[in-house]
């Protein structure tokens, strides 16, 4: 093996080359070193809490976190060793002594199952270090949201981070210190008297479910294997990509993409929870026309259709095309959306087209 | 009239690290931190008021329910524990708990408000100056204690009439910082605040980091357990400390200083304050520093009750006002500190060893250690002593001259047991081990180490059980929250060694008792959760057959 010259380190034995700035974590991730982590998101700055990532660094007295340590010319760098797993497996033994249960549905958030992944990779469910259980869940807040159920929370503050970092809301924070840590709101109230917007983003990246998806977890018992659906969130020009989740022909939730160009993982509480017009039993199946008591009545398409066109080309005629604006529903698919544009464009020569969403 | 939130926190905005000083300002004058008061603030220093509660709440001494600043707090440390603390609570209305709080050397300190009082129940109750360090011992030159028992050494005249200020005359007016860097480089101070880096390569570091202001911190949260070395340089010497930070800024080219005292030593500020004060009327601080145009101002700034803060990282974050977690090292605090300033932190013992080394040379101070060791370590001694206190030692003196022969041994013809070392962050040291000399390489060599200087001794009738759990409660206590090793496992040490939860087997317990140690060792993010396992590590080696009782629930 040849010395290291320039921008290299040696990684597990291997010499490669870094980016200015890059961690260690960053440089063994591109090399698949699937290093585990638990307080990592790598939308957020590296917080060094978990200590899961920690690597040998040849020189240094003690294992170095990966995730806040950069990667400079020279250093060796060992990614797996017997001291280092037997590490993370005390570590991951010791999370799950604080937590009332590992295995929580995958409907309760994007990164929910990251513990559980960890904690059966390295076969950790050993029930050591038993002794008391840390945070207090919050089963009473009544939003419609967001399940608080601290008694799962493993004090990462992944939360905490991406609502100051991503979305800049600063509505979560961290109370007091140590095994008494407890994730908070102002005074510790509600999150509805909270400056929360229930965007959903700490939901997504909580690694353990503490934070949970209400909405799709109301379809936890339905038995049958969850699907997700590449889509772009309609409810506003953003275009942030999501993944639809069905169970059947059922939608039970959606989860922002982490890699939507748009949006990277973030969603407003529009495109995260409000999905549920859907399947609501009021929604209408059928068009509907007004006789002529001015009664809306059920139709056929194509009488719909014909009553339609006529009134649309009467107003044009008699007031010209510029007469006529047509407002998109948010709610319809983006199909439909594009249609009706196609429709006032071409077919009724105006660009007095928009979406409900911004107009 | 009392100023009101509007006017307070106006003037906060003017200031340097404004945000502790403000809410002292509140908690004294409601006599807690209301949700009112605390929005305020939110919004005039632009703090979101989720993280202002968290942090808040981080604090062990702000009160959140009214009359609460006034309520005692009774110091139930170590020490203080194995001589009734817990009565003494008990028995003093509305009264609590509160981790070590620096006067290990005296009857049990409470504090009330703005007030430390001592005693050893509810009726003896007393205001009492901290103790000045016993009379010096052995023949050995003495450092930072040489003029402490001076009269008046206390005030600026006092203190200038035994040569005060005179280093920093001679430093500003006709040395270099460089010269001055390289001085305290080859009498080879090292910091006295645990870690022991080298004081003028640390200054160095500063002087030549790219960026400014540069900053200098005094670290004055002295909460290690076992430690009161500090608040004896502060009160009966605290010019000494003002002309050793007024060189470190000189040494660094910083204009500023914070010097970050810890809560329970109320009574400090306001000396320190004054001294601060009377400085500055006489030009030696200030804009024009001995009429030389250099502007060196020291801020004082209180914590609030968190070791953690004494951690350096920690301490700058508290300062800005953020949540005090240790920050990731590299950068560290000598390129990125104070608002990412280059800093340089100090001890107090470490900057009030500066002006005699000046005074008296680089190879005065080398000499003062045996052998090849350089300088002198303040030892707070406390515990089964004859004569506890702070002693200046020569680094290098064998423990058991220090114990048997200054300290007068131990009392009531009792046979010593073990030691701590480094308050309580160094774990026991006993048996053979004992045989230790106070420098870093004998004590580390033992696998403990020397750090702050704190030494509690205890006698052949303590239950080394007891004050291990003692222990590990306060670091469980103490611990930020930040890293699972250590939040998780000294909760998990602290619940085995109270016999509370763990296996009933002595193998699985150890196995599982010395997991925890390894992993919090090598992989915690700072020194909190390195050093806490030395505690359960050493009771381990020292008393095995302590602990095979203990599983057994004898
Ligand atoms: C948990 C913890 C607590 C500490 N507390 C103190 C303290 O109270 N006072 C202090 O001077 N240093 C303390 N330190 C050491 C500081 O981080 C830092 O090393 C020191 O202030 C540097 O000054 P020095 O070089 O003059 O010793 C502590 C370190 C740790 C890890
Ligand atoms: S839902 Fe969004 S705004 Fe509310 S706490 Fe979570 S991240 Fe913050
Ligand atoms: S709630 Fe989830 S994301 Fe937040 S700190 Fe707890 S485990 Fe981490
Ligand atoms: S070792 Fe303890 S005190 Fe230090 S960062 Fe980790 S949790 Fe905080
Ligand atoms: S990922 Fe590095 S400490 Fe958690």
């Amino acid at each position: 093996m040849s010395e290291p010259t320039g921008r290299t380190i040696v990684l597990d034995g291997d010499e490669v080359a870094f980016e200015r700035g890059e961690t260690l974590f960053q440089v063994a991730e591109r090399h698949r070193k699937e290093i585990p982590t638990l307080c990592y998101d790598d939308r957020l700055e590296a917080f060094g809490g978990c200590r899961l990532c920690v690597v040998e660094l040849e020189g240094a007295r003690n294992p170095v976190a990966s995730c806040t340590t950069k990667a400079e010319p020279g250093m060796r760098v060992t990614t797996k060793s017997g001291k280092l797993e037997m590490h993370r497996r005390v570590l991951l033994e010791m999370v799950v002594s604080e937590n009332r249960e590992v295995v929580v549905d995958e409907l309760s958030g994007y990164a929910s199952q990251e513990m559980k992944t960890l904690v059966d990779r390295y076969d950790a469910q050993t029930g050591r270090f038993a002794g008391k259980q840390s945070g207090v869940s919050h089963p009473d807040d009544p939003n419609p949201f967001i399940l608080r159920d601290y008694d799962n929370c493993i004090s990462c503050y992944r939360c905490v981070r991406v609502c100051a970092e991503q979305e800049g809301d600063y509505a979560i924070s961290i109370m007091n210190r140590g095994f008494d840590t407890q994730i908070t709101t102002e005074f510790g109230g509600l999150l509805k008297d909270s400056s929360c917007t229930f965007c959903g983003q700490c939901v997504q990246t909580c690694p353990t479910g503490a934070l949970g998806d209400m909405k799709a977890l109301r379809f936890a018992e339905v038995e049958k294997p969850v699907e997700k659906t590449r889509s772009i969130c309609p409810y506003c020009g953003v275009g942030c990509a999501v993944d639809i989740m069905t169970k059947g022909d059922q939608v039970v939730g959606i989860q922002p993409a982490m890699d939507g160009p748009a949006n990277e993982g973030a969603l407003c509480v529009k495109g995260q929870f409000a999905f549920d017009f859907v399947h609501h039993p009021d929604r209408l199946k059928t068009p509907f026309v007004r006789d002529d008591h001015g009664q809306l009545v059920p139709a056929s398409w194509d009488e719909a259709l014909d009553k339609a066109a006529s009134g649309l080309l009467e107003a044009v005629n008699e007031h010209g095309r510029h007469s006529l604006y047509a407002v998109a529903s948010g709610r319809a698919p983006n199909e439909a959306g594009y249609t009706l544009q196609k429709l006032v464009r071409a077919g009724l020569g105006t660009s007095y087209i928009d979406n409900c969403s911004r107009a | 009239m009392l100023p009101n939130n509007d006017e307070l926190i106006a003037q906060a905005k003017t200031e340097e690290a404004p945000l502790l000083p403000l809410l002292h300002k509140l908690h004294e004058r409601d006599g807690y931190l209301s949700e009112h008061a605390l929005r305020a603030v939110s919004k005039g220093l632009r703090i979101p008021i989720a993280d202002l509660f968290g942090t808040i709440t981080f604090y062990h001494h702000f009160a959140r329910e009214e009359g609460g600043f006034e309520a005692p707090r009774v110091c139930t440390g170590p020490i203080c524990s194995l001589r009734g603390a817990h009565d003494l609570v008990a028995g003093l209305e509305g009264a609590t708990g509160m981790p070590c709080s620096g006067r290990c050397d005296e009857p049990i300190p409470v504090i009330r408000g703005g007030q430390t009082l001592v005693g050893m129940s509810v009726d003896a109750l007393a205001v009492r100056e901290t103790p000045a360090p016993p009379a010096k011992q052995g023949d050995y030159e003495e450092c930072v204690f040489a003029h402490i028992r001076d009269a008046d050494r206390k005030t600026l005249d006092g203190y200038r009439l035994t040569g005060g200020y005179a280093a920093l005359e001679r430093a500003v007016t006709s040395m270099t910082p460089e010269a001055l860097i390289g001085l305290i480089d080859e009498s080879g101070l090292a910091g006295r605040g645990g870690a022991g880096f080298p004081t003028g390569r640390k200054w160095r570091a500063v002087a030549e980091a790219d960026g400014g202001p540069k900053t200098v911190v005094c670290n004055a949260d002295e909460g290690e357990p076992g430690c009161f070395k500090d608040r004896a340089l502060m009160d009966h010497d605290p010019h000494a400390v003002l002309e050793g930070m007024a060189l470190a800024c000189f040494a660094t080219g910083a204009p500023r200083a914070f010097l970050y005292l810890r809560y329970e030593y109320p009574e400090t500020e306001h000396l320190l304050s004054e001294a601060i004060a009377e400085a500055e009327a006489a030009g030696i601080l200030g804009d024009d520093v001995f009429g030389t145009g250099t502007e060196i101002r020291i801020y004082m700034r209180r914590g609030a009750g968190a070791y953690i803060c004494g951690e350096e990282t920690s301490l700058l974050n508290s300062l800005e006002g953020e949540h005090p977690f240790p920050r990731n090292r590299p950068p560290y605090p000598v390129t990125h500190g104070y608002e990412g300033t280059p800093t340089a932190v100090n001890n107090v013992e470490t900057l009030s060893s500066v002006p005699p080394i000046i005074v008296h040379g680089a190879e005065w101070y080398r000499n003062l250690g045996l052998g090849s060791h350089a300088g002198t370590k303040v030892i707070s001694l406390s515990g089964d002593v004859a004569r506890p206190g702070n002693y200046e030692v020569p680094i290098g003196l064998p423990l058991s001259t220090l114990i048997e022969e200054w300290a007068g041994g131990i009392p009531n013809g009792r046979t010593l047991k073990a030691v701590t070392m480094a308050g309580l962050s160094g774990g026991f040291l006993a048996g053979d081990d004992l045989d230790v000399t106070l420098d870093e390489p004998s004590i580390r060599s033992k696998g403990s180490f020397l750090g702050a200087g704190g030494v509690m001794v205890f006698d052949d009738s303590r239950d080394m059980i007891e004050i291990s759990h003692m222990a590990m409660e306060f670091f469980a206590e103490e611990s930020c929250g930040k890293c699972f090793p250590c939040r998780i496992g000294t909760q998990r040490l602290t619940e085995r060694l109270a016999g509370k939860s763990g296996p009933e087997d002595l193998e699985a317990w150890l196995d599982e008792v010395n997991d925890l140690n390894t992993t919090m060792k090598e992989t915690s993010a700072c020194g909190l959760g390195q050093a806490a396992p030395l505690i359960t590590e050493s009771l381990l080696k020292y008393f095995p057959d302590a602990v095979q009782t203990h599983v057994a629930g004898d």
